[in-house]
């Protein structure tokens, strides 16, 4: 049954002097919505911590859509940290919005973004601490109708029991459709069931209660989710695209954070999409096509978006920032127009191969602290196996610039694990972190006071749905830190620092990734025993993992590591971000060959399918180099 | 007033650089009040610096490599205690009229840390934290099975001891309560007990308020209370035995219409 929408901040209050950090639980930020008249109330979850939550953009996107409508409202929600949640257990206290206070069970609906599949439990834990029944099958008529959305809904089918429907694509125009829709449905006095069928009809929306799972000889063992006979389903759900990208305001977040957050500062989404065809990479994929701000609205948001937060920082974010057609002259007059006030302006990560001369000086205006480069392979034959198309030249040209420029500490990102991937490759690593390293000695001196360092990052591959990777299987957990080793071993300078990924939280996200519905079984199961938290390295549980996997007959390291058939239809295909599976067929073949596919923003089309099927294209601003 | 665009340049060399004490020195009182009480001291500090660049002052950057705005607060409150006095001197590139500078303030800062006060101070001042050195503090404790008279009698007990040792987080803080407790009394608000503490920093470790009152219930075996109120409702310089308000000697001293 409905909760009833009520200010329960005093049942909070109290328990505020007994928790760590209560400023995650406070509200009323700068740049808050105040206003939650409805009547249509909406809330958006990021089942994580606040300071992990609030920078999220997906989130403030839809947050100022929603409010921006008549009739509407959005407010925000973040799983309290253990302690709060042990807190409110005890005394009975539901979980409750931010803004107003209110129930989570009292809402229209609740929208979860999937920002990483070891968010699965965290969902569960968010529902169960607002009194809401764990899958939309066990949901009474008027509870809140349940959506996700976000990066991870691309394989949304260990979760699917849960989510009354899942918003695939840019929710920027489908949230409010599919928050009008249930609006009206409700007034119409329609079924939970006949609501349900109706969102099943707004563009991209996916209902899971309207499928069957299929299991035959052309599925693998997860099998295929069809229509349920009887039901007016679409077979294969289209993402959602705004296509007139610059039509949406560059600056999302409004809402200025009291406390410290992850990524503490004010973002501007300069593009959205990235076609460098990086063959692991799902974003790459599922965010086509690329479409560019102006550089004139990037400046002018930006500037603009610092002087009404109070923010002294502004990243330029992106898959890709430095392939804007226009980042230098972004960076100049950004640089021009913020000089004097102490304002840093920052990109996520650099790519090697437009890392120049002029980049590098107009980077972070002043400062020089740590700069990025994700080189991924530590061959160019592997890198050509996963297309990320920058040479040994481009790493040894960016890393001179960045050191003259000012750098001393350079980071690099690798994988291991990659497909065709041998110990040549991983020695590879060690040996590319000593050129730089070398070359940072050459550039700015040898001596102890130089301050030269190269810490390298590497990650497991994890092989994400539509990917060319996605067929593969998982390298093996014990094959993981075997590789982890030599390259440790390698690896003899010590101002080169090594960090890598854990193996058994790898195997967990890869199993998560490949798994189809009946793998809720398994993320209810690790819940029930008390995973939490997944993603923190200090509360993730291998042990309940494994142990809640055996409950339910799998075996980690048997799903995470198998290797499905190039022609089998696979548990997400239903779901569809317009690249067509011949395009990632043949991409995992030249992949295997070793052969490169170019980005269709700087030659020809590569034929991945998806400006057709979605009726859209690329928009670049000026010429890609 | 000057818009930022106008501040001190980046590229100026750093012999052209203002001297800080050359600078326009703008004291501001701002409260502390509702569930803002519960902000960290950090979090205050980066709050009000947010607030000051959507005011658009003239705010000085300092010369290090970090380029940070040249600010300064008085002494950190506890996380849940709520104010009514606390202070922030901001150095400015330029003199702006202090009621112009409040009111831009309020308009750009949460409103339970809302400005009340702004005027000039002299440059060379020594530094907030150090200066404000005696502060006055109400507590609201509910929930108490004991009186004013036993809490009095046990705090009494604790300064004749001369310190009390507490831990925070892992470590061991003394405090030295004979000095740093100037007075205190203790009253029946009537569904609550009322605790009013004068203390005064030492140079040593600052003497919490409700490190004290715990201390002074763990010292004389008295009961918990459910909940306890934190309030400083007073901070002042001590000079030669006498309190100096934090704006003595400012002439024209802003004040908002709200408060």
């Amino acid at each position: 049954m409905r909760a009833a929408r009520e200010n329960l901040f005093h049942l909070i209050e109290p328990l505020l002097p007994h928790v760590e950090h209560p400023s995650r639980y406070l509200d009323h930020e700068w740049g808050v919505c105040e206003e939650q008249d409805g009547p249509f109330h909406l809330c958006m979850v990021y089942a994580d911590v606040y300071e992990v939550g609030q920078p999220n953009l997906g989130v403030a996107i839809l947050y100022n859509n929603v409010n921006a409508q008549e009739g509407m409202s959005c407010e925000r929600c973040y799983l309290p940290w253990k302690d709060m949640s042990a807190l409110m257990r005890e005394r009975g206290v539901p979980l409750l919005s931010l803004e107003g206070a209110a129930p989570l069970a009292s809402f229209d609906a609740i929208g979860f973004t999937l920002a990483h599949e070891l968010i699965a439990t965290n969902v569960l834990e968010t529902l169960d601490l607002a009194g809401i029944a764990l899958t939309s099958a066990e949901r009474d008529e008027d509870d809140p109708i349940i959506l996700a959305g976000g990066p991870s809904a691309w394989n949304c089918e260990p979760l699917a029991p849960v989510f009354d429907a899942v918003l695939l694509g840019d929710g920027e125009e489908s949230i409010v459709e599919v928050c009008a829709c249930i609006r009206d449905a409700r007034a119409e006095g329609l079924s939970r069931a006949d609501l349900l069928r109706r969102l099943a009809r707004v563009p991209g929306t996916y209902v899971p209660s309207l499928y069957d799972v299929v299991v035959d000889e052309s599925t693998t063992r997860w099998g295929r989710a069809v229509p349920r006979a009887g039901e007016d389903a679409p077979k294969v759900v289209l993402k959602r695209c705004v296509n007139d990208f610059a039509s949406t305001p560059a600056v999302a977040q409004r809402i200025v954070p009291y406390m410290g957050i992850v990524q503490d500062r004010l973002s501007l989404e300069v593009l959205r999409g990235c076609a460098r065809g990086c063959r692991f990479c799902q974003a790459g994929m599922t965010y086509r096509p690329v479409r560019e701000r102006p550089a004139e609205q990037v400046v002018r948001c930006g500037v603009e978006g610092l002087l009404t937060s109070g923010h002294d920082e502004i990243s330029l974010t992106s898959l890709s920032t430095t392939d804007h057609s226009q980042c230098e002259l972004i960076l100049n007059k950004m640089n021009e127009a913020l000089d004097g006030q102490g304002i840093r302006v920052s990109i996520p990560s650099q790519r090697l191969d437009s890392f120049g001369v002029d980049m590098a000086a107009a980077v972070a205006g002043g400062k020089r602290g740590g700069l990025t480069f994700a080189p991924e392979a530590g061959s160019q034959r592997l890198r050509d196996v996963i297309n990320k198309n920058v040479t040994e030249e481009d790493l040894e040209r960016a890393a001179r610039n960045a050191f003259a420029a000012g750098w001393r500490r350079m980071k690099l990102y690798f994988m291991i694990g990659l497909p065709t991937e041998t110990d040549e490759d991983v020695v590879g690593i060690a040996r590319m972190a000593e050129r730089v390293l070398e070359i940072g000695r050459e550039v700015v001196g040898r001596g102890p006071k130089s301050g030269v360092s190269v810490s390298i990052s590497v990650a497991v591959l994890v092989p994400k749905p539509y990917t060319p990777f996605q067929w593969v299987g998982q390298l093996k957990p014990e094959e993981v830190r075997r590789r982890q080793q030599l390259l440790l071993h390698e690896v003899r300078d010590r101002a080169i620092r090594v960090s890598y990924h854990d193996a058994d939280v790898s195997l967990v996200e890869g199993a998560l990734s490949k798994m189809g519905r009946a793998g809720f079984e398994l993320v209810r199961a690790a819940w029930e025993r008390g995973c939490r938290f997944d993603a923190w390295t200090s509360e993730f549980d291998f042990c309940a993992w494994n142990e809640a996997a055996r409950s339910c007959g799998l075996d980690l390291e048997e799903v995470a590591c198998e290797q499905f058939p190039l022609t089998a239809a696979l548990p997400w295909a239903h779901t569809s971000p317009g690249v067509s599976m011949g395009y990632l067929q043949r991409e995992w073949r030249r992949a295997v060959e070793g052969v490169t596919t170019p980005d269709c923003t700087r030659e020809s089309c590569t034929g991945c399918g998806v400006c057709p099927a979605l009726g859209v294209h690329n928009v670049i601003q000026g010429v890609r180099s | 007033m000057r818009g930022r665009a106008n501040a001190q340049p980046f590229s100026a060399r750093p012999q052209d650089l203002p001297v800080k004490a050359d600078l326009a020195r703008l004291r501001v009182e701002y409260g502390k009040d509702e569930r803002l009480a519960f902000l960290g001291h950090l979090e205050v500090l980066s709050t009000v610096e947010r607030s000051i660049r959507r005011a658009r002052l003239p705010f000085s950057i300092g010369n290090g490599f970090a380029r940070r705005m040249r600010i300064q607060f008085s002494q950190a409150l506890p996380v849940g205690a709520s104010s009514a006095c606390e202070y922030f001197d901001l150095r400015l590139t330029e003199r702006v009229n202090p009621q112009e500078a409040l009111d831009a303030l309020r308009a750009s800062t949460p409103r339970g840390l809302a400005p009340a006060r702004a005027a000039y101070v002299p440059g060379r001042l020594p530094a907030l934290e150090a200066w404000l050195d005696r502060s006055i503090w109400e507590l609201e404790v509910r929930g108490a099975s004991w009186g004013a008279d036993d809490i009095a009698a046990a705090i009494g007990e604790v300064v004749r001891r001369g310190s009390l040792t507490y831990l925070r987080g892992e470590k061991a803080k003394t405090v030295d309560v004979a000095s740093s407790l100037v007075g205190f009394s203790a009253f029946d608000g009537g569904g609550f007990i009322g605790l009013t503490l004068e203390t005064r920093l030492t140079g040593g470790n600052a003497l919490r308020p409700q490190v004290l009152l715990d201390a002074a219930l763990g010292l004389s075996g008295m009961p918990r209370y459910d909940s306890v109120r934190v309030r400083r409702t007073l901070q002042a310089h001590e000079e030669d035995g006498r309190l100096v308000e934090p704006f003595c000697g400012s002439d024209a001293i802003a004040t908002s219409s709200l408060f």
